[in-house]
C-alpha cells in the first residue's frame, strides 16, 4: 500500500474535520461534531466505496467501466421494486423483503456487468462506448418501468405510491458500539458494514490470491498472462461482472438503506464520482476507500457548515458558499493526478480489447 | 409471422388515434356553454398531490357553477402544447395547467390563444411584476401561494412539540425563492413561538437546478445528521430531497413534516410520524379563479390577470392527534387566523437577498 497517498488522505480529513470542530464548538460541544459528521462520512462513502470496488476489479483486469453509474441506478431500481414486490405481491415481512431486494440488486449488477463484459471482451467494443451504453440502457429502463409500473392505468398499485418495506435496519455491534465518539462507526446499517468488509477482501484477493495475481497479470500484460495458459477472456468476464456486483449492491445502498423510495436518476453522478475515488486510491481497495471517505467528509463539512452557519467568523465566510466545499475533493483529485503525493499508476493494459 | 406483424402495425397505429381523441364535449364551442378543462403535470390526476387537490377545485366550479368538467394526463413533458390545444380545438372556455413544470407552456397557449381563459396552478408570472407592458397577458392567471405563512405555521409547530428545543429544516436550493420563503418562514415562525429554540437549516445549494429538488440520499443523510445532534422535529420541503429527510426522520421515530400537500397519503413510509404538513390550499384557490373567469366572461367581474395569491394552512394530525397537546391546536389556530387576517406577519422576504 502506498502510505505517503494514505497519510495526505488522513491529513485531509482531520483538517475537514478540525474546520468544523473550530467552528461549531461555540455551539455545540466538540464530541457531537465528530460523531455525527463520521456518522454521515462513512454513510456517504458507502455507495462510492462499493462503486471504486466495483472499477477496481474491472480495471485491474482490464476492462475500463464507467457504466458503474448505470449499474448502480439500474440495481437501485430492481433491488426495490423485488423488497416491494416480495411484501405486498407475496407478503414476506418486511426484513425478508428488503434482504430479497438486496440479492436482486446485486443480482442485476451483475446481469448489467455481463452485458458490458459481452460488449467489451466478445465483441470488443470501445469499452468506453460499451459503458456509456450500460448508462444510457439504465436510465431509460428505470424510468419507463417506473412510470408503467407505478404511474400509469392499471399498474400494480392501481397508481397509488407503492409502500415499500422500509429500509434495513442498523446493526449495533455489541461493546464497540458503546465507546464514546468511534462507537457510532461501529452503529451503522448492514450495507454500509458489507462496503467495509468488502474492501478488506478485496485487499486480501487481489494482493494474495492466485486469483488476484491473474487479474493483475491479466491487466498489466495480458500476452504474458495468455502464453503462460490463463484465459484472458476468463478471467476479464468474472472479474467485471464480480464488479458488477459490487455495483449492484452499491444501488441497493440508495433504494433499501438510505431512503425507502425510488426516484430517477436518483444515484445523481455518485457512480462517476467512484471512478475518481478509484483513481484517487491508485487502484487499490484501501486507498479507493479513503479517497470515498474524503468525498462523505466534504459533505459532512457541508451539511454541517450550514447547520453552524450564524457562527461561522467572518474571515472564513467563503466556507459558507456550499459550492467552495463541494469542490475540495475534485481538486484534490485534480492535485493527486499531478503526481504530488506518489504517481498514480492504471493498469498497463486497461481498457484494451485483447487479440490473440 | 408477416401477417402477425402487420397486425401489431395497425394495432399500434389504431392505439395512437384513438389516445389522441381526448374529452368528448362538443357543446363547449356554444358561448352559453363554460367548460373548464385540466391539463395535470406529468402523472395521475389521483396523485393525492398537486393534480388531486387541483382537479377537486374544478369539480367545486362543476358543482356550484354548473361547469362543463374535464381533465387530460399528461404522460411526457413534450406533450404539455398538445394537451392544452385538445381542450382549446374543443371550444373550452378555461384551461387549468398545473404545476410549475408547465409554466413555459401556459405563457405560450395564453398568446396564441386571447380567447381563452388560463390558470396557472404555482405558476409565478414574471411578467406581471416587470415594467413592460407589452408583454402583459390579460387571460393568464398564476395561481401562487404565501409559502412564508405555510412555514411559519409547521414553525411554530414545530418549536411547540420540540423536547430537546432543537429543530432541523432540509430543502432543495435557495435559489428558488418558494423554497427560501418556506425555510425563512420555518425560522420565523419557530422564533416567534420560543426565541431561544436551536434552529438547524440546510439548503441543498452545493449541486445544479436538476439536482437539487431529486436527491433523496442527500435528503436523508442530512436529516440523520440532525438527529445525531439531538434536533426531534424535522420539515422536509424541496420534492424528493426534502422526501427523503421527512423518511428518514420517521425512520429514527423523531416528528416529522411535509410540504406542499398533506403527505400523509403520499409518503405512506413516513405516515405514522408525520406531525403535519405546510400546505398549499390549491383547491379554493383554484375554484376562486374559475369564478373570476366565468364572472369576467358574463362581464360582471374582472379576472384577476397576473399573480393570484392563494392561501396557505397546515393538514390535519392524523395519527398523532393524541400527541398533540389542545393548547397546541388552540395556538395553531390562533396563529393560522391571524395570519390570514393579516394581524401576524412573518416579516420574510419575497426572495433570498443578493450579497
Amino acid at each position: 500500500m502506498d502510505w505517503r497517498r494514505f497519510g495526505f488522505i488522513a491529513l485531509i480529513i482531520a483538517i475537514l474535520f478540525s474546520v468544523m470542530v473550530l467552528i461549531g464548538r461555540v455551539q455545540t460541544s466538540p464530541i457531537v461534531i465528530v460523531t455525527s459528521m463520521m456518522a454521515t462520512t462513512i454513510a456517504v462513502a458507502t455507495p462510492l466505496t462499493l462503486g471504486a470496488l466495483s472499477g477496481i476489479f474491472c480495471e485491474r483486469a482490464g476492462v475500463v467501466n464507467i457504466g458503474i453509474e448505470g449499474m448502480m441506478l439500474a440495481a437501485a431500481f430492481f433491488g426495490w421494486l423485488a423488497s416491494i414486490y416480495l411484501n405486498h405481491v407475496y407478503k414476506f415481512a418486511p426484513l425478508p423483503s428488503l434482504i430479497g431486494g438486496v440479492v436482486a440488486a446485486v443480482l442485476t449488477g451483475g446481469l448489467f456487468a455481463l452485458l458490458h463484459a459481452l460488449l467489451s471482451v466478445t465483441f470488443k467494443v470501445d469499452q468506453i462506448i460499451g459503458g456509456t451504453v450500460i448508462n444510457i440502457l439504465a436510465v431509460g429502463i428505470t424510468g419507463f418501468l417506473n412510470r408503467q409500473l407505478f404511474f400509469e392505468e392499471g399498474s400494480i398499485f392501481g397508481g397509488d405510491v407503492p409502500h415499500a418495506p422500509g429500509t434495513l435496519p442498523r446493526i449495533a455491534i455489541p461493546i464497540l458500539a458503546d465507546f464514546p465518539v468511534v462507537g457510532r462507526i461501529f452503529d451503522q446499517q448492514p450495507i454500509t458494514f458489507a462496503a467495509i468488509l468488502l474492501v478488506m477482501v478485496t485487499h486480501f484477493v487481489l494482493f494474495y490470491t492466485r486469483w488476484g495475481l491473474r487479474t493483475r497479470a491479466v491487466g498489466e500484460h495480458p500476452r504474458a498472462a495468455d502464453t503462460v495458459g490463463i484465459s484472458v477472456e476468463r478471467v476479464r468476464y468474472m472479474n467485471v461482472v464480480i464488479g458488477g456486483l459490487m455495483a449492484g449492491l452499491g444501488g441497493a445502498y440508495f433504494t433499501l438503506e438510505s431512503v425507502s423510495s425510488f426516484e430517477p436518476l436518483m444515484t445523481n453522478g455518485r457512480g462517476f464520482i467512484s471512478l475518481a475515488a478509484m483513481i484517487f486510491g491508485n487502484w487499490t481497495p484501501f486507498g479507493a476507500w479513503a479517497a470515498a471517505l474524503i468525498f462523505g467528509a466534504a459533505q459532512a463539512l457541508q451539511i454541517n457548515m450550514q447547520f453552524f452557519r450564524e457562527v461561522i467568523p467572518p474571515q472564513l465566510a467563503i466556507l459558507q458558499i456550499s459550492y467552495v466545499v463541494g469542490l475540495a475533493p475534485y481538486i484534490l483529485t485534480m492535485i493527486i493526478l499531478t503526481g504530488i503525493v506518489g504517481k498514480t499508476v492504471p493498469p498497463a493494459a486497461d481498457g484494451q480489447p485483447y487479440e490473440k | 409471422m408477416k401477417i402477425s406483424r402487420v397486425l401489431l402495425a395497425v394495432l399500434l397505429t389504431m392505439a395512437l388515434i384513438l389516445s389522441a381523441c381526448g374529452p368528448q364535449a362538443p357543446d363547449c364551442s356554444k358561448p352559453e356553454v363554460f367548460c373548464v378543462g385540466l391539463v395535470t403535470d406529468v402523472g395521475k390526476i389521483d396523485d393525492k398531490s398537486f393534480n388531486q387537490s387541483t382537479w377537486d377545485g374544478v369539480k367545486q366550479a362543476e358543482k356550484e357553477l354548473g361547469a362543463i368538467v374535464n381533465y387530460i394526463e399528461t404522460t411526457d413533458a413534450k406533450d404539455y402544447d398538445k394537451n392544452i390545444a385538445t381542450f382549446v380545438d374543443a371550444g373550452y372556455d378555461v384551461i387549468v395547467t398545473v404545476g410549475f413544470g408547465l409554466g413555459e407552456a401556459s405563457i405560450a397557449a395564453a398568446k396564441k390563444y386571447p380567447n381563452v381563459y388560463f390558470i396557472g396552478v404555482d405558476q409565478f408570472q414574471a411578467w406581471a411584476v416587470d415594467d413592460d407592458p407589452t408583454n402583459d397577458l390579460p387571460n393568464l392567471a398564476g395561481l401562487i401561494f404565501p409559502e412564508d405563512q405555510a412555514g411559519f405555521l409547521v414553525g411554530a409547530l414545530a418549536a411547540m412539540m420540540t423536547k430537546t428545543g432543537k429543530i432541523g429544516g432540509v430543502f432543495g436550493t435557495d435559489a428558488v425563492p418558494p423554497v427560501w420563503r418556506f425555510g425563512e418562514g420555518y425560522r420565523a415562525g419557530a422564533l416567534y413561538i420560543n426565541p431561544n429554540v436551536e434552529i438547524f437549516i440546510v439548503y441543498h445549494n452545493d449541486v445544479g437546478f436538476d439536482k437539487t429538488f431529486t436527491d433523496p440520499e442527500w435528503g436523508a443523510q442530512t436529516a440523520n445528521s440532525m438527529v445525531d445532534k439531538g434536533v426531534d422535529v424535522i420539515f422536509g420541503g424541496g420534492g424528493k430531497t426534502g422526501n427523503g429527510a421527512v423518511i428518514a426522520a420517521a425512520q429514527r421515530g423523531i416528528y416529522a413534516i411535509g410540504v406542499d400537500t398533506d403527505q400523509y397519503y403520499t409518503l405512506p413510509e413516513a405516515a405514522s410520524r408525520l406531525l403535519t404538513s405546510a400546505m398549499k390550499l390549491l383547491t379554493p384557490g383554484t375554484f376562486e379563479l374559475i369564478k373570476f373567469a366565468k364572472d369576467d366572461q358574463a362581464g360582471v367581474g374582472a379576472f384577476p390577470a397576473g399573480n393570484y395569491l392563494g392561501k396557505c394552512g397546515y393538514a390535519p394530525f392524523h395519527e398523532l392527534e393524541n400527541e398533540v397537546p389542545a393548547e397546541v391546536k388552540a395556538k395553531m389556530e390562533e396563529i393560522n387566523r391571524m395570519l390570514l387576517d393579516g394581524t401576524l406577519q412573518t416579516n420574510v422576504l419575497p426572495a433570498k437577498p443578493s450579497e
